[in-house]
């Protein structure tokens, strides 16, 4: 059985929310458009996105890490939303286990979103039916698109390759050897839903200095002798300001 | 790094990513001058001051403060509505930075910029931040009158707008 997921290496991911964009940009104009927005031009803005970057904070200055998350639906194997739905408009394919909403069944009940325990789920607040990540199911099929591109667009953006994307039922996609390699890990397992989608967790580094590292030998200013030049009697421009 | 400048603002889809800026602070700040992470604060140079809202942020050395610049906008500049977030909570740090540094060697002002390259001098000012009194209004100092929509413009877009690829925005 296929089961298509992404994995997010959140060592290399910088907020750049390119994915979001591009993201909204292929699936407004796809078959799960269009995603609307309100106010785009006034106060309190909002809008439809099947990807969102939250980005925290760990520990305390001077160790501080800030953590880029991209979340979008998981793409669960056991997925919640699914049996809560009353009109079977939520439904998981057998055959990729992509996660989908048929948007003429859906009536916007909104039992799938307060099902999802990793608030995936966007209801379209002007045409009032769920809206979510699709894997770009209209895209990663698409036999006109290179082979090179039938991929989500997220996955094309970005610009870090922080986003895999492949079948995680295959040991040997790209995919699941990156949550082997790199212990990647499922987001609230105790929740029984095991997500599709992995997140590559965030590694330790340390880098050794060495003292004669920070004396750089061709130094240029050593070359030209600045050390000796005589001093300047006359004022400038850094005697009169505060840097 | 999400937003870059103030031309962000312009795109509907960006600008919810970041609608208006805060002044990113450390805690040990806000504690030291008695205000609290998403406060209305005073940010003052010698040149000028600035209300805005500050957020706290353990990556941020105390002493120092930053903002994502240019996201704060003029009533109705930019094609945004006059209660747009970027001119009700956004700000920019302009304001507070002198366009000259102060006269030497007789009448003469250098710009307040960096010798070597010309860039404008962000990174050098120094300011205080104190809390806004209660009374206050919410919302950015300082305010200005809502620019007019200049000819040629578009008409202000409606309350929805959906981007389809081949057919552009429509209301």
């Amino acid at each position: 059985m296929t089961q298509l997921a992404l994995v997010i290496d959140l060592n290399t991911c910088v907020g750049c929310h390119a994915c979001v964009t591009s993201c909204k940009e292929w699936n407004t104009s796809g078959t799960a458009g269009p995603m609307v927005d309100r106010n785009p031009y006034g106060a309190e803005p909002t809008g439809t996105f099947f990807n969102r970057v939250q980005s925290f904070e760990v520990g305390e200055y001077p160790n501080t890490q800030t953590v880029h998350f991209p979340k979008s639906c998981l793409h669960c194997e056991d997925p919640p939303c699914v049996p809560v739905c009353p009109t079977g408009a939520s439904y998981k394919r057998p055959e990729d286990g992509i996660v989908l909403v048929d948007y003429d069944k859906c009536i916007g009940c909104e039992y799938c979103a307060w099902a999802c325990p990793y608030g995936a789920r966007e209801i379209d607040e002007q045409q009032k039916v769920m809206k979510k990540c699709t894997l770009c199911v209209d895209r990663i099929y698409d036999e006109n698109l290179p082979e090179a591109e039938r991929k989500p667009a997220c996955v094309m953006a970005c610009p870090t390759s922080a986003r895999i994307y492949g079948d995680i039922h295959d040991p040997d996609s790209d995919a699941s050897r990156a949550i082997a390699d790199s212990g990647g890990y499922q987001l609230m397992p105790e929740w029984g839903t095991e997500p599709a989608n992995h997140y590559l967790p965030r590694r330790k580094v340390s880098i050794t200095v060495h003292e004669e590292d920070l004396q750089r030998a061709d130094n240029p200013l050593n070359k030209e002798d600045r050390g000796q030049r005589k001093p300047t009697t006359r004022t400038t421009l850094d005697d009169s300001t505060s840097w | 790094m999400a937003m870059y400048h103030s031309w962000d603002s312009q795109n509907a889809w960006l600008r919810q990513i970041h609608t208006h800026n805060y002044l990113f602070l450390s805690p040990s700040v806000g504690a030291s001058n008695g205000f609290g992470d998403g406060d209305w604060i005073w940010v003052e140079s010698a040149h000028g001051k600035v209300r805005c809202m500050c957020r706290f942020s353990e990556a941020v050395e105390p002493g120092t403060v930053w903002t994502w610049n240019a996201i704060g906008k003029g009533k109705g500049a930019w094609g945004l509505t006059g209660d747009a977030n970027e001119s009700k909570k956004g700000f920019l740090l302009n304001h507070l930075i002198s366009e000259e540094i102060p006269s030497q060697q007789g009448d003469y002002r250098y710009s307040n910029s960096d010798p070597i390259t010309g860039q404008a001098a962000w990174y050098d000012l120094r300011v205080r931040v104190y809390k806004a009194a209660d009374n206050e209004p919410e919302e950015t100092f300082p305010q200005f009158d809502q620019q007019k929509r200049v000819p040629g413009m578009e008409p202000e877009r409606g309350k929805w707008q959906a981007f389809v690829r081949g057919l552009g925005g429509k209301s």
